[in-house]
């Protein structure tokens, strides 16, 4: 009976109280708004953020660069459609579009990324002399679970992954019964039966179909899970000023809870720079502040924002080729001659033939009889200066591709990931590119001797180094 | 026990048919070979129940079909007992008009024939003719193992020789064969025949025991692959004491040959070590080694229960996981007090193979309430009264009579719990139209329905041939491209059942190949 008292008089304040206000700000016709819809309105009296267009909130300083983007042009609505959005945005938009001085952007995974977000040479330098920090969400990760998570994952990926101890990761490749490498990834373990995998392309419908017969959950982490990445050789001080506690005793590919400010922060050893470096794998809620706060503790240390052109070129000077750029997936390529093993990819090192049976075991086992058809190698142009170029020829006749170009400030010279036919690399044969170089309004064709390297070109010492080295600003 | 005594040449699990077949060309070769059963009796699906006392008849499968001869002779099978009280049976559809039709070319036949449809007579026996010459195309595949793995591109070159030994036929039959091996059984008899039961006949031969309707593709190739599979044989033939006498001589063979023979063992699983079959572990917690593990179990449920996923790699394992068996036949067994007056049939062809199916459009009504996991009204129908030739099977002057009805679905909307007796009562009403007196006559009776099937013989979804016999499960491709040839992943282990090649129906060619293939591993060994 009480409740039937108490509703009453909320119903009548419901009904009058918008009626007053809209009565008093718009035009007579607005008398049979409230009518239309009188719960809709809030009751306090407070503007609903639908009824003013975005950029009229009037707490919004238009001078301040971060503020100046109202964070309600990127909320999903939820009567959107689904498969609706054709471009995904990650938690760390609006920090990285805050940064931009460019407005180059690029795609992804579908994620709209900062391709540039200040210059490209200020990025570099950041990243091999003090610490570059970007944004890594758009990386697939999935979250894997559950009674038979280890021996799921002992059953998919090509390598011992029973050895993998509980906050550890490790690289792992993936194949598909003919042992053609569907994806690689990255491989953490963060309890006994809970595992998380990063990769590059998304693979949910072959995690799900491997999983048949076990007693296992696969879960898509794609917008639930941010992930930052600090690289570089200052990296583990800025870190450790940003309130990662003994960052420095992290061994490479071990990971540990950390906690900044009373976010919790899972930092890994791990990253695709060849040098020194770190991934944090945080909430989306937390992302936008961690990233605030790396940016202002890691100012010291010249920590700079830095985008996908950045994690391309750092990729390609530690030669570590990308899945969809530099090989394609079992399942994306539609001639099976396109899709490579693991020995064609260079990853004979995380194939354990022998430690229990995987997807493609047998067909690897065969395989390895074989001589490979292909492979997918670093490779040098030794020329001063940028050059641009695709075709690798091998005596005249074009015997490889280059998938991804780069050119190394570094170390000065061009440097590429590229697919060769066996033959190409197997002779020992001299490979050449042609290129064509405008100078003013004259074209020189240039054929520029190219060399297969054995390791990659750039690894720095510190990467393996425990603890790692800290740099004190007094 | 010795470890001598547990361990063996080769294994065969499940002491169906085709395990029977395989573990005795095992011992021929002078191997040690034990077979173990799960349940009490050999034969699985192949066997004599009683219906009530003194009432015995063929529990499930009630006619040998496919069983070549030369198993026979290897395996000696007369001196172990085998007799056959009819070889070479007739079949006889029924129809509801009295004018029955026998299903032969011989003269006496077409002149009955000719005088119903003169067109229809002519037809037959170029219709015949053809099915015959197209068979011959496959009949050298059925007699061996298929040539190549499903895996490789090699299988190319068994569809070239497949299209060059079908040039030779012509060009107009060539093209003909084009055009009907993927055409439906109905359309093909449909364009060739007139007469609705003539056609209907013909369409229930290639649908018999499958779930598919004779309107769907394909099905003009089961029609012609059973053709070759019977070619080999003398015919449907009935054995003396029903399908359990068989399988007694079968097991005596085995035996004498040196077979040891486990019932009531089931097999709890195969023990993998590093990509090789080593041995069965058994319910009971014995474990059992052999070099050779032949399996009678069905494909799928030998390679995702026996063996466990995590030994498969992903996509064979999901894949044989999510290719479900569909049964669509469920069994009548009958004991009669006297023989059923079946109006229009002459005394001395009570003993045929009698079929019920009055015309392709009921035919495929019944099909489509399959398909609908709903019950047929007038469900098709393959009849034999076996005591008429078999004097054994019931008292003097008392029959049993055995039928299997087509397109029963193995889960029925609303159950089967309330809808048996139901269903009964339909298939009596349809036999009634054909013998008038059948429910006088009944004295007892039993009915297995798909999942009777399935709990009762251990196949799964109550599917008597391990997998639709059609183009796409077809010698390399079968049980799937990577199980072909009796060969599975696992080194050492050998599918022996009707999954395999040649397929289902009583030929036990599975298990006399998949023995050589072992064998000949073996040695090579």
């Amino acid at each position: 009976m009480s409740g039937d008292d108490d509703m009453q008089p909320v119903e009548e304040e419901l009904l009058e109280e918008p009626a007053g206000e809209t009565r008093a700000e718009d035009m007579p016709a607005a008398d049979e708004a409230p009518m239309e819809n009188p719960v809709e309105e809030s009751p306090s009296g407070e503007t609903s953020p639908g009824e003013h267009p975005p950029f009229a909130n009037p707490d919004l300083d238009l001078l301040d660069a971060i503020a100046e983007i109202d964070p309600a042009l990127f909320e999903r609505k939820a009567e959107e459609p689904p498969f609706g959005r054709q471009v995904l945005t990650t938690a760390l938009h609006l920090a990285a579009a805050a940064e931009s001085r460019t407005n180059l952007w690029t795609q992804w995974n579908g994620f709209t990324t900062p391709d540039i977000l200040t210059d490209i040479e200020d990025e570099y330098r950041a990243l091999r002399h003090a610490a570059a920090l970007s944004d890594i969400s758009p990386l697939v990760k999935y979250r894997i679970s559950g009674r038979d998570a280890a021996v799921y994952l002992n059953r998919l990926v090509a390598d011992n992954v029973l050895a993998l101890s509980v906050d550890e990761a490790m690289p792992v490749a993936f194949c598909e019964d003919h042992g053609l490498v569907v994806g690689d990834g990255l491989l953490f373990r963060l309890d006994e039966n809970e595992y998380r995998l990063a990769t590059e392309e998304t693979h949910l419908a072959w995690l799900q179909d491997s999983a048949f017969g076990f007693q296992v959950r696969v879960e898509d982490l794609g917008t639930t899970l941010a992930a930052l990445s600090v690289q570089g050789p200052l990296s583990a001080s800025v870190l450790a000023a940003s309130g990662l506690r003994d960052i420095e005793t992290l061994r490479p590919y071990a990971a540990r809870w950390f906690d900044i400010a009373g976010m919790p922060v899972y930092a890994s050893r791990t990253g695709m720079s060849g040098d020194l470096g770190y991934e944090l794998w945080i909430d989306p809620e937390d992302a936008p502040m961690i990233w605030v706060r790396l940016l202002d503790k890691g100012a010291p240390f010249g920590l700079a924002v830095t985008g996908f052109a950045l994690r391309e070129l750092a990729r390609v000077e530690a030669g570590i080729p990308r899945a969809g750029r530099d090989y394609l997936g079992a399942f994306s390529a539609v001639d099976p001659a396109d899709a490579s093993t693991p020995f064609e990819l260079g990853l004979a090192s995380i194939v354990d033939l022998e430690a229990g049976h995987f997807t493609g075991r047998d067909a690897l086992q065969r395989a390895r009889a074989r001589p490979p058809r292909h492979f997918i190698v670093s490779l040098a142009v030794d020329f001063p200066e940028p050059l641009d170029f695709r075709a690798i020829q091998c005596n005249g006749a074009v015997e490889g591709l280059a998938t991804s170009t780069g050119f190394s400030r570094e170390l000065g010279v061009n440097l590429a990931i590229a697919r060769l036919k066996a033959p190409a690399v197997a002779s020992g044969a001299v490979l050449t590119v042609d290129v064509e170089r405008r100078e003013g309004f004259s074209l020189r064709r240039l054929i520029v001797p190219a060399r297969v390297l054995t390791e990659p070109a750039l690894t720095m010492p510190s990467r393996h180094v425990v603890p790692a080295p800290l740099l004190s600003i007094g | 026990m010795l470890l001598a005594d547990r361990s063996f040449d080769a294994i065969v699990i499940g002491g169906g048919h085709n395990g029977l077949v395989a573990a005795a060309y095992f011992a021929k070769a002078g191997r040690r070979v034990i077979l173990l059963e799960a349940s009490e009796v050999l034969g699985g699906a192949l066997a004599t129940g009683e219906i009530s006392p003194d009432y015995r008849i063929s529990t499930a499968a009630h006619l040998v079909e496919a069983m070549p001869r030369r198993i026979e002779k290897d395996l000696k099978l007369a001196r172990h007992g085998l007799r056959f009280a009819q070889r070479q049976m007739t079949t006889i559809a029924l129809a509801r008009d009295k004018r029955h039709l026998t299903m032969s070319s011989r003269r006496q036949d077409l002149v009955a024939l000719r005088q119903w449809s003169a067109q229809d007579a002519a037809a037959y026996v170029a219709f015949t003719a053809r099915m015959k010459a197209y068979a011959g195309l496959l009949r050298p595949m059925l007699g061996a193992a298929p040539p190549v793995s499903g895996e490789t591109s090699d299988a190319a070159s068994v569809f070239r020789k497949l299209v060059w030994n079908a040039r030779r036929l012509g060009k107009a039959s060539f093209e003909d064969l084009l055009r009907v091996l993927p055409e439906s059984i109905g359309d093909l008899a449909d364009e060739n025949f007139e007469m609705p039961l003539l056609k209907a006949a013909l369409a229930f031969e290639a649908v018999r025991g499958t779930a598919e309707g004779p309107f769907s593709p394909g099905t003009s190739f089961n029609f012609i692959y059973r053709e070759a599979m019977r070619h080999e044989t003398a015919g449907i033939s009935l054995p003396q004491g029903g399908l359990g006498g068989f399988v007694e001589a079968l097991a005596r063979a085995a035996e004498s040959l040196g077979v040891i023979v486990r019932t009531s063992a089931p097999v709890k699983r195969i023990t993998v070590e590093n990509g090789v079959a080593t041995g069965v572990e058994t319910e009971a917690g014995e474990l059992l080694l052999a070099p050779a593990i032949l399996s009678n179990v069905d494909p799928s449920d030998t390679m995702l229960r026996l063996v466990g996923p995590a030994h498969l790699d992903a996509r064979l394992a999901s894949r044989l996981g999510r290719t479900g068996r569909r049964g669509a036949t469920a069994k009548l067994n009958l004991a009669l007090d006297g023989l059923p007056t079946i109006p229009g049939l002459a005394p001395s062809e009570y003993g045929a193979r009698l079929l019920a199916v009055p015309s392709l459009q009921e035919l495929d009504a019944a099909f489509a309430s399959f398909k609908r996991d709903e019950l047929p009204f007038e469900p098709p129908m393959e009849m034999t009264i076996p005591s008429v030739v078999d004097r054994t099977l019931a008292p003097l002057g008392h029959h049993v009579m055995s039928i299997l009805i087509q397109y029963v679905p193995s889960d029925v909307k609303g159950g089967w719990a309330g809808q048996r007796d139901r269903f009964l009562d339909r298939v009596l009403e349809t036999l009634s139209t054909y013998a008038p007196d059948i429910r006088d006559r009944i004295i007892a009776g039993e009915m297995l329905l798909p999942s009777d099937i399935e709990a009762k013989f251990g196949l799964p979804g109550g599917d008597w041939h391990h997998g639709e016999l059609r183009a796409d499960q077809f010698a390399m491709f079968r049980p799937a491209p990577a199980l072909a040839r009796y060969r599975t992943p696992l080194k050492g282990l050998y599918l022996c059942g009707a999954g395999s090649h040649p397929g289902g129906g009583i030929s036990g060619m599975p298990g006399r190949l998949a023995a050589e293939l072992a064998l000949s591993e073996g040695r090579r060994a």
